[in-house]
């Protein structure tokens, strides 16, 4: 393990502090994708969330390779974050380029965006599989015993701050917040579009300066990317992020 | 995947149709309520300037019941428009469902209703209304009944975005596009077209629509060619092709590129 354990428990806390007014659902999963990078010494992470259609839904990614491989994965209908999600259980390849069958179009994917090995990780609910964290590494080989617990327990952590469970959620509760989430990305996604008309950037600049503003500003993601597409706020590039 | 569940949807809504018309939001609302053995449904869309309006009902009982939460300003179906996500009493008769609408739980009950469920009709800022299903008995739906209306609710916003625009095609298109509406390029091009021509998401989203219909492309490639400056999408459904939607420098639906600008 490469975290210290002062720094594990810090982590925790942050993850399941999400009974609070100003949670924004997006941040906390951009947020838990970067933790889990820095906690388990892996290069990358992608986090994927079912819907109502049984689909999965990539709802974080701590870079932008992850995320392309994700959607390969999702595109694709193959690959171990649905693996972990059918099945509830861990999935793991430690070497990419072993022989291994499995997955082809993923593999490549992953392969060349510079990822050698990847674990997936189920998010459960009690019984309930909600979604599964996918993560990266640029080195082959298995990641030890330690860190798959230390991972699959953010998993589980994740999972329960997501649904804001204190005790036993109902049924329908599981459902709202999981709705909110996807829908809060559907947000996002919408307000991103919109910025690459209006600042002229890509669709990951539109990112940043849509994240730079909401911190700035110490607003709610969601909250700024509502007003971007109902025009009711009008970003400019950040002085400190010229874009170009 | 569980497109199973789509497709007994789509179908419950064609069979509501007779199948033979083109499915429109009625015929949604009413396969709704049957499959969610309902008294009744209502669907209620957003004004220009806020608020709810009734727009369908299944029975003049249920039409009482959606104007008197949207004129009271109370109930499940006003809570799920405010907070973007589905709203229910499982008992109106229960203390809490009192304390929380004082006025339109005892008049619901009065009218023999014990159950509400509201689910919005919309994705992300493009909120279009509120899908509101009555229930005589108490008690919860069951998951399945869940995840059978919010895919209900995602189908009259499918609909209801090609009503818009007037727009009126066989179910076999309305459903392919329905599958990848949640895409987040689709998304994204929503958001890009919306900021090129001073529109609403909803608006742009319905564009979308109505110009992969007229031209037989998929939904996805459309959002695809608008993200990558290929496509631009004029008003009053004029558009201009920045470059061939045949061109081989469009992905084709189903490759593995994805948001590459």
């Amino acid at each position: 393990m490469s975290a210290s354990d002062r720094r594990v428990r810090e982590v925790f806390i942050e993850l399941t502090d999400t009974l609070v007014d100003d949670f924004d659902i997006i941040e906390y999963l951009d947020r838990l994708a970067v933790r889990c990078g820095e906690l388990l010494g892996v290069s990358a992470c992608g986090i994927l969330l079912v819907d109502h259609h049984g689909v999965l839904n990539l709802v974080a990614a701590s870079t932008d390779q992850a995320r392309l491989v994700e959607l390969t994965q999702l595109q694709n209908s193959e690959g171990p974050c649905l693996d972990a999600f059918m099945t509830g259980r861990p999935v793991q390849r430690a070497d990419l380029n072993d022989d291994d069958p499995r997955w082809p179009t993923f593999t490549a994917a992953a392969v060349e965006a510079g990822f050698s090995s990847v674990q997936a990780l189920p998010m459960r609910l009690r019984d309930v599989v909600l979604g599964a964290v996918n993560l990266f590494s640029d080195r082959a080989g298995p990641l030890d015993d330690d860190t798959i617990a230390l991972g699959q327990a953010m998993a589980d952590a994740a999972t329960v701050g997501i649904i804001h469970q204190r005790a036993v959620a109902r049924h329908e509760e599981v459902t709202q917040q999981l709705q909110s989430a996807l829908n809060s990305r559907i947000l996002i996604e919408q307000a991103k579009g919109y910025l690459t008309h209006s600042l002229g950037v890509d669709v990951d600049e539109a990112f940043a300066e849509l994240r730079a503003y909401a911190r700035r500003n110490n607003r709610r993601l969601t909250d700024v990317a509502d007003d971007v597409v109902q025009g009711r706020l009008m970003l400019r590039p950040a002085p400190e992020s010229p874009a170009d | 995947m569980d497109q199973l569940r789509s497709t007994r949807v789509w179908g419950a809504i064609n069979a509501a149709a007779g199948g033979v018309d083109v499915p429109s939001l009625r015929h949604a609302v009413i396969a709704c309520s049957e499959s969610l053995s309902a008294a009744g449904a209502g669907l209620a869309l957003t004004r220009p300037r806020g608020g709810l309006e009734p727009l369908l009902a299944t029975g003049a009982d249920i039409r009482e019941l959606e104007e008197l939460q949207f004129t009271l300003g109370q109930g499940p179906g006003v809570d799920a428009k405010t907070s973007g996500v589905p709203e229910s009493a499982t008992d109106l008769v229960a203390a809490d469902a009192g304390r929380r609408w004082s006025a339109f739980a005892p008049a619901a009950v009065e009218r023999g209703m014990r159950g509400v469920f509201a689910f919005p009709v919309g994705a992300g800022a493009a909120g279009l209304g509120v899908l509101t299903v009555y229930r005589q008995q108490p008690g919860p739906l069951h998951t399945g009944q869940w995840l059978d209306a919010l895919v209900f609710a995602d189908a009259v916003f499918v609909l209801a975005l090609d009503h818009r625009l007037g727009v009126s095609v066989d179910l076999h298109e309305v459903i392919d596009a329905a599958f990848t509406a949640r895409r987040a390029e689709v998304h994204q091009a929503a958001g890009r077209l919306a900021a090129q021509q001073s529109i609403s998401v909803a608006d742009a989203l319905a564009r979308l629509r109505a110009h992969a219909y007229s031209t037989g492309t998929t939904l996805h490639r459309v959002a695809v060619a608008v993200m990558a400056g290929q496509l631009w999408l004029e008003s009053d459904d004029g558009y201009v092709a920045l470059s061939d939607l045949d061109g081989t420098d469009v992905e084709q639906d189903g490759n593995e590129q994805e948001e590459e600008e």
